[in-house]
């Protein structure tokens, strides 16, 4: 997948009522009440918070050519695609976001350090600069690689057929392996810089630091399937047991003590409408959530009869209709999972 | 056991580079040494040595952060684990645990900022110093390419260390420079050691151009002709990543290198020219500290240096393997007026200086509403503690005229007839013995030499992911 096909397909089901910055916070993996719901409302899961480092400059460039490739149409407030945009398919992606929300490059600088130090140790070369200067990604590794006993030819041969193996069994194209392999780097060959990369594959550096997002995800959930005892180790503490904000976590425990919103806004020194974005959060993970204490059976189903049938998932346009229903109450009904209620 | 044998145990050098074993050797005596080297000649074993033998610590006051973070780099990776920097990336989590066993650390790196806050100056007073080293001791005096105003605030910590033994290191020093850090670090009668500057193996060029268009067809012909490895230095980021572009064009292997890459791009880039994937780098000056390849055979400099000093530095990466390397400067018209207000421009503009004084030296909101910028800031905020408006105008001043000179030595060397190996060592106060036969474009120079250096040819980079990690992992 390109950068600017990234962007079309977040922009597509937000098409007309969310801004043109909305993707932005997305793939950056912004933490916000509106960021988070919108995940759910518009199941946009696969691409939060691939792009922690997102340059807005980089950002605004893309958006620049998108306009003048013809995908958007001026609009002050919303996003509004043209047909080209419309039409345009959208290939498939092993993207997994807000599974992994960008812990990937926590398992690739592991990797890429491990990966170093076995290739100078094995040729007897002990004294290298190392790739990875972050002192707690070292000492993780110190401590990964004398547990596996890495000094034993026999280990490192086990890691690279790991290494052969698993990526081999990746359901992604070899370009993308290809990438993976050139931002590593051993004693006889060196790995190469992002505009190399991209250069040699006359891609942008965009587009070639996406793949590698896209490849790593692919390799991760590849390596959790078949689990490979040396490199399943480089899994810890990558995957978060829960999906949650760790916010929302502190929310849902006090909820399910019995406080009421407003007593938890008021424990926690939050505002209420903050403590509502953990209930939406809480909604959209939660395929059995029960939305009983904030609404009824029949103004949920009243919200999303009429969420259908205007098409649209903008508050304002529903309220209209629904002049009863709080806005926090369609936020909610909105987010929640369909087929399970 | 002797020097040597240390030497060996610690380094696996079996003997010492030129000066080093005199200046070691004065250290371990206890003796105040001043050691001027060149870069590449092992400055920092002179105090990594004698700290296997000294009692206590060994504090470090280094005023660039990329070459304290080198440096302590260097010494884990040599197996050292006393060591500890002590700079703004101090993680505040670690500070107290640091903070509380600084006497146990044998390596203190520290920047000159830091030296004089109270907390650490107290913290300093408890424990003890063997050695204090002044890296980079030139960046002591006022009249130096990169005059750093709280260098001259060591003094301030003599008396707290008790007056420490004092080892000054630097590559470029004048006479003048020499005799400002004697002042202002209190030494009596150090030792002075004086490395010969002239570096007979490198031979000087200028090349003269109407514009910049010429250079760049120059250039693009010179790729050809002299094979590397070489540097191509740049005055900025953009133009770095355009001559590479260029190089490219032409089929020869390059990288670029400047200090807003990330992190592992530039390990990469470092590793591709050490590994001869790339035959030349196109950088900023951002490149070359911690690279240490001996067979550098080219540095070119695209634009006009801002000064002989870093000139020289620069320069001196090429031929550390002591065969012949050629350093080729190209000069359009024009580029001395560029020149010019390069230089000038960090100096302090009356208005800044009033601005500081009418907001005092705590009033850093004049940086970040962009009235004041940060190097003016700190050096008008240093004199400020020591002198009056008038004084500290006159001193800026002083300042402007030592920056003017510094500029007019660039012209010189670029509009000069005579011998420029003379030239650029007699800016150092120090006089040509043994002219090579190859000397500089003035005297004419014997390109063939040059002609005939071959670049290995890189071995066939794997075309698939697993050829590449069966290169990578040949187990």
């Amino acid at each position: 997948m390109l950068f600017s096909e990234l962007i079309l397909a977040i922009m597509k089901p937000l098409n007309r009522q969310r801004t043109i910055s909305s993707p932005y916070h997305l793939i950056k993996g912004k933490k916000s009440g509106q960021t988070i719901q919108d995940i759910g409302y518009f199941g946009l899961y696969p691409y939060f918070g691939i792009f922690p480092k997102l340059d807005k400059k980089a950002y605004d460039q893309v958006i620049k050519s998108l306009f003048s490739q013809g995908y958007l149409l001026a609009n002050e407030q919303v996003i509004e695609l043209t047909e080209k945009a419309i039409n345009t398919s959208i290939s498939d992606t092993p993207l997994n976001g807000w599974k992994y929300r960008g812990n990937e490059i926590l398992f690739f600088n592991r990797l890429s350090l491990i990966v170093q130090t076995l290739s100078h140790m094995s040729q007897s070369v002990k004294i290298f600069d190392p790739i990875v200067n972050n002192e707690e990604i070292q000492m993780w590794v110190k401590k990964y690689l004398q547990q596996i006993q890495f000094r034993d030819l026999a280990v490192v041969q086990a890691f690279k057929k790991e290494l052969f193996t698993t990526l081999a069994d990746s359901a992604i194209s070899e370009t993308h392996k290809m990438i993976l392999t050139e931002r590593l780097t051993g004693l006889a060959l060196s790995g190469l810089t992002w505009q190399q990369i991209a250069t040699s594959k006359k891609l942008s550096v965009l587009d070639v630091q996406l793949m590698t997002v896209e490849a790593l995800h692919s390799w991760m959930a590849e390596i959790e399937k078949s689990k490979p005892p040396l490199l399943l180790g480089l899994m810890e503490g990558v995957i978060q047991q829960s999906s949650l904000t760790a916010t929302a976590q502190r929310t849902e425990k006090l909820f399910e003590r019995g406080f009421t919103l407003e007593q938890i806004a008021s424990l926690r020194q939050l505002k209420t409408s903050t403590i509502e974005d953990h209930v939406v959060e809480l909604a959209m993970n939660d395929p059995y959530f029960n939305f009983k204490s904030f609404m009824s059976q029949e103004l949920y189903k009243a919200i999303i009869i009429e969420s259908k049938s205007q098409q649209s998932k903008r508050l304002r346009d529903i309220k209209e209709h629904l002049p009863d229903a709080s806005y926090f109450q369609i936020r909610l009904a909105l987010s929640i999972k369909e087929e399970n209620q | 056991m002797n020097l040597e044998e240390l030497l060996y145990s610690t380094y696996g050098f079996s003997s010492f580079r030129p000066g080093q074993k005199e200046i070691i050797e004065k250290v371990i005596a206890g003796e105040d040494v001043i050691a001027l080297l060149p870069t590449g000649m092992g400055k920092s074993i002179c105090y990594q040595l004698p700290a296997k033998i000294l009692p206590d610590s060994v504090l470090i006051v280094s005023p660039l952060l990329s070459l304290m973070q080198d440096q302590v780099a260097q010494l884990k990776k040599m197996g050292e684990k006393s060591v500890v920097a002590i700079n703004s990336f101090l993680k505040p989590e670690d500070k107290d645990r640091v903070m509380n066993n600084l006497g146990s650390y044998k390596f203190i790196f520290i920047s000159p900022e830091m030296l004089v806050q109270p907390f650490i100056k107290k913290k300093l007073q408890e424990i003890r110093v063997s050695l204090l080293v002044a890296d980079e001791a030139h960046c002591i005096s006022q009249w130096g390419f990169d005059f750093r105003p709280d260098y001259l605030r060591i003094s301030e910590v003599l008396p707290i260390l008790k007056f420490p033994q004092v080892l000054a290191l630097t590559a470029t020093a004048t006479d003048k420079v020499t005799n400002e850090i004697k002042e202002y670090l209190a030494l009596i009668k150090p030792y002075v050691y004086c490395h010969p500057m002239d570096r007979k193996n490198i031979v000087y060029d200028i090349k003269k151009f109407e514009d910049n268009r010429e250079k760049l067809e120059f250039l693009r012909a010179f790729i050809q002709k002299f094979k590397g490895p070489g540097i191509i230095y740049a005055g900025t980021r953009k133009k770095s990543q355009e001559l590479s572009m260029l190089l490219t064009e032409q089929g020869i292997s390059s990288a670029y290198y400047h200090g807003g890459m990330e992190h592992q791009d530039r390990v990469f880039v470092q590793q591709q020219f050490q590994n001869e994937e790339v035959e030349w780098i196109c950088s900023t000056n951002a490149f070359g500290m911690g690279v240490h390849i001996p067979n550098i055979r080219q540095v070119i400099h695209f634009q006009v240096p801002t000064s002989i000093e870093g000139y020289v530095q620069e320069v001196g990466r090429a031929g550390r393997d002591g065969l012949p390397a050629l350093a080729t400067l190209l000069y359009a018209q024009g580029d001395e007026a560029l020149l010019e207000s390069l230089v000038m421009d960090d100096l302090p503009t009356k208005h800044e200086i009033a601005a500081v004084f009418n907001g005092g030296s705590s009033a850093t909101h004049l940086i970040d509403q962009g009235i004041v910028r940060e190097t003016a800031f700190r050096v008008i905020a240093y004199w400020m503690t020591k002198l009056p408006l008038a004084g500290v105008t006159s001193q800026i001043e002083q300042l402007r005229i030592g920056k003017r000179q510094q500029a007019s030595k660039i012209r010189e060397l670029i509009t000069r007839d005579g011998c420029l190996r003379s030239y650029i060592i007699s800016c150092f106060d120090q006089q040509l013995i043994n002219k090579p036969d190859n000397c500089c474009v003035n005297d004419g120079i014997e390109y063939g030499v040059f002609e005939a250096f071959s670049y290995s040819e890189k071995k066939p980079i794997p075309l698939d992911w697993q050829g590449r990690l069966s290169v990578i992992l040949p187990i």
